[in-house]
């Protein structure tokens, strides 16, 4: 597989530090990003308020935006096409996605 | 002036607001317009009195100022900008995103960077861009106060560090990365601040102790950043005549000390010194006049009839306060305006009453007795300090977040950590903590001045509806703020101002801004007055006189909320 995107909620920022609280799930999945990019994965990561174009850009995540509003966010997609919807996989199920295997 | 005959291209006149930036910038303006030389002259002051100065509507494109040849000015105002920022982001996307994406994308762009960025954004364009400035042969900005500027100052270049060691992508710089092309045009905007063949930074104080060491502070800071070409005006002195009344010969008396005691750091400054003015400064023949030296005071700066009653001594208001046994008091205005000296006096008031008392200030630049808190044992005494604030929220967020990461996750959240928006949720985060103190005894707050202030309750506002959205675990004090403040039998927040054109109009545009967050200010405190004291010298009988129709003002557009005034004193009036 070449890449992951993701298309994430309107945030300040995707890092999970901003906020009156830190964000652990957007904490732990920048890490494990992180960590599919050192293994290789080209990984792309799209902000609603700060990126807005690539939205617009990306036909499956126009359709579904179209559908279900900003709500089916975050979206990832894989190759182009959507492998999942809403939520933020965990690193076992993201290394599946890249076709990886966690040690 | 020493700034009028060694000044390069560029002034910038920096300092707290109240300390005259506006009047001595204008005066320089219009001084070098006469010269025959094409000036612009920039105000960056979101609370912007200019348009009174030059009697003139200023907006955010130059325009000429009717009676001076040669003279254009332009005022940044910072929340347009920012509303210029989102509408930019979000505009191309109306009609083509759902309405829901668009409301979320809008209010992550409401935040305090953004006003931030936008407004820096715009100075850093007028700065880089040599179609604007190119026309002009001298450019005088008279910008917003030390801390704001500073800020300013120091994001992009903390940035520029950022920018080139965060390899992770996901960046934490907020709205920044919808500006990263203009990474070039901040770099410049620095490079033009730092070069001393173009640029002066004049320091702007008032003869006192604390203006002169917020000076000092100032003045290292930059130095810091590079920008050493640094000059030191210290405006309004007065000197007494022989034979003067009492209250002359103090005033005269604590200017001299204060320039006596003026730090080092400032004595190798080129250094101008500005006389107290007999006049308000507003209008373009009273601005050609500042520089003149002190004419005498004419017979018109008469004693109006004294058939004003004056508002209530301060003291009733610290005798109401007391009345209560607990809650958050919160002395707001511009800096320079005292919030801290009545902040301390109501502690102190309220200790000695019996209860038990918290004073604290969110003022980096407050200069808080903190020996206080050791001689009474009902009184406590501290300071949100955002460097300290921020180091024990990173070592909490490392802590908690950090630990379930593995080596390469941490390094990544620390380097987020390090980003600008820290320091804003950190402060916020004690700012919520010491207001929830005050269910159970009295929490005494000096606020930072205004924009700060506002900053923090406007962040407390949209972080109250991020609260709803967010599965975070938040603290109770946080979910607590917001409705707290805006309850006026728990919050009671005074306005402080001073009998001064300036000090006045800033005040009611707070309570304006209050008023819109749905805030309802508890009192009024005109400090430092001179009205309740009997002068003869006719300089400083013409300043009194001039503070009637300041008061006034203040008990027309008051009401129904209670006025009170504290007298002109040397020192601070202990309990």
């Amino acid at each position: 597989m070449d890449r992951l995107e993701i298309f994430e909620p309107a945030m300040c920022c995707s890092s999970g530090v901003c906020g009156t609280n830190v964000d652990q799930r957007l904490v732990q999945f920048t890490a494990d990003l992180d960590w599919l990019k050192s293994r290789g994965v080209k990984v792309e990561r799209y902000n609603l308020a700060q990126q807005p174009d690539k939205f617009v850009q990306s036909e499956p995540v126009k359709n579904a935006m179209a559908l279900a509003d900003d709500k089916c966010l975050p979206i990832i997609l894989a190759d182009g096409r959507i492998v999942a919807q809403n939520t933020y996989p965990d690193r076992s199920t993201l290394a599946r996605l890249a076709g990886l295997t966690t040690e | 002036m020493l700034f009028l005959s060694l000044a390069t291209r560029n002034l910038f006149f920096t300092g707290k607001g109240g300390v005259g930036k506006t009047t001595i910038s204008c005066a320089a303006a219009i001084h070098f317009a006469d010269r025959g030389e094409k000036v612009l002259l920039v105000c960056t002051d979101p609370a912007s009195n200019l348009d009174d100065v030059l009697e003139t509507q200023v907006s955010s494109v130059p325009a000429p100022v009717p009676g001076v040849e040669n003279l254009q000015a332009l005022n940044i105002d910072p929340e347009e900008a920012a509303r210029q920022y989102r509408e930019k982001v979000i505009g191309p996307y109306r009609g083509v995103l759902p309405e829901s994406a668009l409301t979320s994308m809008e209010e992550q762009l409401s935040g305090a960077c953004t006003t931030e960025i936008a407004a820096f954004d715009e100075f850093a364009r007028l700065l880089g861009s040599k179609d604007i400035s190119g026309q002009f042969d001298r450019i005088i900005f008279d910008t917003a106060p030390t801390g704001h500027t500073l800020r300013l100052l120091q994001l992009p270049s903390a940035w520029d560090g950022f920018i080139e060691s965060n390899t992770s992508g996901t960046s934490c710089l907020g709205p920044l990365s919808g500006l990263d092309a203009q990474h070039q045009v901040y770099k410049n905007a620095i490079h033009f601040l730092q070069d001393g063949e173009a640029s002066t930074l004049v320091l702007v104080c008032r003869p006192d102790e604390a203006s002169l060491s917020e000076a000092a502070r100032t003045s290292a800071e930059l130095a810091e950043l590079g920008i050493n070409n640094q000059q030191i005006a210290i405006n309004g002195i007065f000197y007494a005549e022989p034979g003067d009344d009492s209250t002359a010969r103090s005033l005269s008396a604590q200017h001299k000390n204060a320039l006596a005691a003026c730090p080092d750091a400032l004595r190798q400054l080129p250094r101008s010194e500005l006389p107290l003015l007999p006049f308000a400064p507003l209008g373009i023949d009273r601005l050609r006049q500042v520089f003149a030296g002190t004419p005498a005071p004419t017979a018109s700066a008469q004693t109006p009839a004294k058939s004003l009653a004056l508002p209530p001594d301060f003291q009733e208001l610290c005798k109401n306060l007391a009345a209560g046994n607990s809650g958050v008091i919160m002395t707001m205005g511009k800096g320079g305006v005292g919030k801290t000296t009545l902040a301390t006096k109501i502690a102190l008031y309220l200790a000695a009453e019996g209860h038990k008392v918290h004073l604290a200030t969110t003022d980096p630049a407050a200069h808080l007795d903190f020996s206080l808190g050791e001689k009474n044992s009902r009184l406590q005494v501290s300071r949100i300090d955002p460097a300290e604030e921020v180091e024990n929220y990173t070592a909490k967020v490392m802590q908690e977040a950090g630990s379930q990461l593995d080596d390469d996750g941490r390094r990544l959240l620390e380097e987020d950590l390090r980003s600008p928006c820290t320091e804003e949720i950190a402060v916020f985060r004690a700012f919520a903590a010491l207001v929830d103190q005050g269910s159970k005894q009295f929490v005494v707050l000096d606020t930072a001045p205004t924009g700060h202030t506002l900053l923090l309750l406007d962040a407390a506002q949209s972080y109250h509806r991020e609260v709803a959205k967010k599965t975070g675990q938040l603290p109770d004090s946080i979910n607590q703020l917001l409705p707290r403040l805006r309850d006026d039998s728990f919050t009671k927040i005074i306005i402080v101002t001073l009998a001064e054109t300036t000090p006045v109009q800033e005040a009611l545009l707070l309570a304006g801004d209050l008023k819109r967050a749905g805030i309802k200010p508890f009192a009024w405190v005109i400090n430092q007055s001179l009205l309740p004291l009997s002068i003869a010298n006719p300089l400083l009988a013409g300043k009194q006189a001039q503070e009637y129709s300041q008061v006034e003002k203040i008990l027309a557009r008051s009401a129904p909320q209670p006025v009170f005034l504290e007298a002109w004193q040397p020192v601070a009036r202990g309990f």
